[in-house]
């Protein structure tokens, strides 16, 4: 501080005044009521959570200090089936959402197809997966399959939802320029719209599934198959030594999926390096 | 098309040849092809699907909407309860990981931390919260510490944290930083320029991420409760134990409401907040 000598200020520089600003302060003390009513009500074990380090030590010593390796083909066999859940309910539900999704958007379907639309997929975001689960497994039972239909319902909330938002925000002149050249409604969403929204659309799609790679283990808690129901399981066994094994697979394939999955979505969205086109326009 | 075939017959105006996507574009199918084939193949370890039992029995599953369709009100009165602990352990989780996001979001973003290898460091740590399903730390924890709000509030918080930190550091990374210049150009040690220039300018991005984290956590204590980490999970629980169908419904509607709700006070929150 001392560094900054400034010659030409001789006389003190009138400092504006701070902008009081209230409405953040009511603000802040209302959300701080809030925070301490909510503390204050809820009834947490706070004599547990003195116990919480040296329990962590304690089962993390378990889980991670000898893992049972021997587990570890039975762990990837339960990954891929509940990768395998989150791929196929990724691409069913991507595609029932782009078919739902686009007439959805405005500019493209007409009201009265739009408003019911747009009920459902605020209606299916309200349900939880597992709901939807226990829905589909009166169907399909307890097989995976119950997990990649309920992955593929439940997100078509969410994705559809997406799926019109992007439509909406695309840049509008090429369906334009289709329309006025005398394209019907098909022509123009084929060639005016698709062009433009479907590497956004393509994005989307795998950040679909690597969300479903995360879902599909809450699937395993209804016992629809997968690592979740493993680990479920084997926790309730309290076999921590195979908890740990299961813990490490799911962490590294879940990381390596996430970063595949990210390098293919910035490779759509920002195109390829090597060919110096620029397609960011 | 045939404004089309017209242009074409018209004096060559010299188009360019169709780029040839072909290729690329089969060699983007084969590959979604095998893929999907691999995950659809039972003796793959991949999923058996069963088409003729949606034929036989869709019937159940059109049965179970219905009742959802006409929710019995007579359960609300009950569901106050579980609905409160809810809303207090979102509440709770969100203001905890509020408070550790900050450090580390500084922490975790480019200007803030000029430190490369703890940059990363605690970036991989937050790879790895992130990772884990927000479930696997519910059902784990309740094995440790027991059945109860706390391993649910504890879970809360790694998630939001998770999202919350990711996020804000972005936020930091892409913001403006000429103050930051100017505040290192000024002399300021790393702690000055974060607390004055980094930190004023993040309460925005932090604000409406806490907000949405607490949108987030409502949602997922409705899970939560099953493995037995309170809130209104528990009631989810024991009503489909009951087969109580339209007993569900009541709640999952309850839990659309105070989402919306949440939504929208957080939407008039950040429109203050800037």
């Amino acid at each position: 501080m001392t560094a900054l000598a400034v010659p030409g200020v001789a006389t003190a520089p009138i400092v504006p005044p701070r902008p009081r600003r209230r409405a953040v302060r009511v603000a802040s003390w209302a959300v701080a009521a809030v925070v301490l009513v909510a503390f204050w009500g809820l009834d947490l074990e706070w004599d547990k959570l003195v116990d919480l380090p040296s329990d962590l030590v304690h089962y993390g010593t378990l889980m991670f200090s000898d893992p049972d390796w021997s587990m570890l083909p039975e762990a990837l066999l339960q990954t891929w089936r509940s990768v395998s859940m989150a791929w196929l309910g990724a691409l069913l539900g991507v595609v029932l959402s782009t078919l739902l999704g686009i007439p959805a958007a405005e500019g493209v379907g007409p009201l009265w197809l739009r408003l019911p639309l747009r009920w459902v997929f605020a209606v299916i975001r309200a349900v939880p997966e597992v709901v939807i689960a226990i829905i589909i497994l009166t169907v399909t039972g307890l097989t995976p399959f119950t997990g990649a239909l309920a992955l593929a319902i439940g997100g078509i909330g969410t994705h559809a939802k997406w799926t019109y938002e992007t439509v909406e925000a695309a840049p509008t002149g090429a369906g334009e320029a289709v329309r006025a050249s005398g394209g019907s409604l098909l022509e123009t969403v084929r060639w005016g719209l698709w062009p433009v929204v479907s590497p956004e659309l393509a994005s989307l799609a795998l950040y679909r599934f690597e969300i479903n790679v995360r879902t599909s283990a809450i699937l395993g808690l209804i016992g629809v198959g997968g690592i979740g129901d493993m680990l479920t399981s084997y926790t309730q066994y309290r076999e921590w030594a195979t908890v740990g094994v299961l813990i490490i697979v799911v962490i590294v394939v879940t990381m390596t999926i996430d970063a595949v999955s990210g390098a293919v979505r910035r490779r759509i969205m920002e195109g390829a390096k090597v060919r110096g086109v620029d397609r960011s326009t | 098309m045939t404004t089309v075939a017209e242009a074409a017959e018209r004096p060559a105006q010299a188009i360019p040849p169709r780029p040839r996507t072909w290729p690329r574009t089969a060699r983007i199918v084969a590959v979604l092809a095998v893929l999907t084939a691999a995950t659809a193949t039972p003796a793959l370890g991949g999923v058996e699907i069963d088409l003729g039992a949606i034929a036989d029995n869709w019937t159940n599953g059109a049965d179970r909407i219905g009742q959802m369709l006409v929710p019995d009100l007579s359960v609300l009165p009950r569901t106050w309860q579980p609905l409160l602990e809810t809303l207090q352990m979102a509440v709770v989780g969100a203001a905890i990981s509020a408070v550790l996001a900050v450090p580390l979001s500084l922490w975790a973003a480019r200007p803030t931390n000029p430190n490369a290898p703890v940059r990363a460091a605690v970036r991989f740590v937050l790879n790895v919260i992130r990772a884990v399903p927000d479930l696997v730390y519910a059902t784990v924890l309740v094995a440790m510490v027991g059945v109860g709000t706390l391993p649910g509030v504890i879970t809360l918080v790694l998630f939001d944290i998770g999202i919350v930190v990711k996020l804000v550091s972005e936020a930091i990374d892409s913001a403006d930083s000429s103050y930051m210049e100017a505040g290192r150009a000024a002399g300021g040690t790393q702690t000055q320029i974060n607390r004055l220039t980094a930190l004023p300018q993040t309460w925005p991005a932090l604000a409406s991420q806490v907000l949405y984290s607490l949108e987030l956590n409502v949602r997922i204590s409705a899970i939560l409760g099953l493995v037995g980490a309170g809130g209104i999970g528990r009631l989810i629980d024991e009503m489909r134990g009951f087969y109580r169908y339209d007993a569900l419904s009541t709640i999952i509607l309850e839990i659309l409401i105070v989402v919306i709700l949440i939504e929208l006070a957080s939407n008039v929150l950040r429109k203050r907040l800037r």
